[in-house]
């Protein structure tokens, strides 16, 4: 009564209440994952997004809060989403004068990499037994991941798994394509840019940005034209790819 | 910095509208990317201040799927169960993409010859 200090838990329940606290968690983590993945020289296996979500996690399990509670705060990055995909019109112009006398072979490889990506990932994973959630979030993983969300979203697919899977396979392609690209004995910088792009979307354009300009170019061409095909194709497609 | 923002507001909304009326199976901000791209294609430049915006998005993507990606916590004992496969698909569906993309435009195209 006379006490007038705030006890710690009242501080906290004020805290918890607002979105403060989600979007605190939200940038200091991934603020973290981008200052250790400039540290690494850039290594794709120190991959931001990857230990964003860990850090998050983490914190969430330690404050016991439910992961509803923290997407309410956490939205409005979420929701911004939308707007970084329109903004993605501005790396493809800037692409668009390397498609130059290439059209008919990049938008040849282009459909055949993105249907490539989509049967083998859904082969596979039901190969190997996946469950119907996962199959789904494997048609789009290809896709840049801001696109693959929305279009997982409109077909009932968890946008949550394709997220993953989409940052889970730009890793793995950024930290492989120099091999599979070496083994094939490709030497254009500008096709092995486009495959990159084609395969791991974001963190294979980077990576390719880092390896060699022109590859750079063509990485993010193919990955932005990829995310107007998948978001154009695939929901015409998905009524034929997960009838198992 | 604003100028561009809203510009870029602007045709995220049309293409919401435009995905809501006449194309439902499209996300509405990938229809704004295609009109926004047209429009740049005519305009045959892009404005500083839009620029500016696209960079910044474009250097911390990865932040935006932050919160949706957290979202795995109610999915690992899904994942877990199903480890293998998610891990053999992810891997064996990366090397092929590259593969097959890279044979394509190898065999499909003029320049094949490389540098």
């Amino acid at each position: 009564m006379v006490n007038k200090r705030l006890p710690i838990q009242e501080i906290w329940v004020y805290l918890s209440g607002s979105p403060l606290l989600a979007l605190i968690l939200t940038l200091t983590a991934y603020q973290i994952g981008h200052v250790l993945y400039m540290r690494s020289q850039r290594n794709p296996l120190v991959n931001p997004v990857a230990i964003a979500v860990l850090l998050v996690a983490v914190c969430l399990e330690v404050l016991d809060m439910p992961y509803a509670k923290y997407f309410e705060g956490a939205q409005f990055v979420h929701f911004l989403l939308g707007t970084a995909t329109v903004s993605l019109a501005i790396p493809i112009y800037r692409g668009l004068s390397g498609l130059k006398g290439r059209v008919f072979p990049l938008l040849l490889a282009l459909v055949a990499g993105g249907l490539t990506s989509i049967i083998s990932a859904v082969g596979i994973a039901h190969w190997l037994g996946a469950d119907q959630a996962i199959l789904g979030a494997m048609v789009s993983k290809s896709v840049t991941a801001p696109i693959a969300m929305g279009v997982a979203e409109r077909l009932g697919y968890s946008p949550t798994l394709t997220a993953v899977f989409a940052v889970i396979t730009g890793i793995l392609g950024a930290i492989l394509a120099r091999f599979v690209l070496n083994g094939l004995g490709m030497k254009a910088w500008w096709q092995r840019g486009f495959a990159i792009g084609v395969a791991a979307h974001g963190l294979g354009t980077s990576r390719a940005f880092s390896v060699h300009p022109e590859a750079g170019t063509y990485a993010s061409l193919a990955m932005g034209l990829h995310g107007i095909l998948g978001a154009v194709a695939i929901p015409m497609l998905a009524g034929y790819i997960p009838t198992f | 910095m604003i100028p561009g923002l809203v510009q870029i507001l602007l045709w995220q909304g049309a293409g919401e509208l435009v995905s809501h009326f006449f194309l439902p199976h499209i996300p509405g901000p990938v229809v704004g990317l295609v009109m926004l791209m047209c429009y740049l294609v005519v305009r045959d430049r892009v404005p500083d201040s839009m620029a500016v915006v696209s960079d910044a998005f474009s250097q911390h993507l990865g932040l935006l799927f932050v919160p949706a990606a957290t979202g795995v916590i109610l999915f690992l004992p899904q994942l877990r169960q199903h480890a293998w496969a998610v891990v053999l698909a992810l891997l064996g569906s990366v090397i092929l993409t590259i593969a097959v993309t890279a044979l394509v435009l190898k065999f499909a195209g003029p320049g094949a010859d490389g540098e």
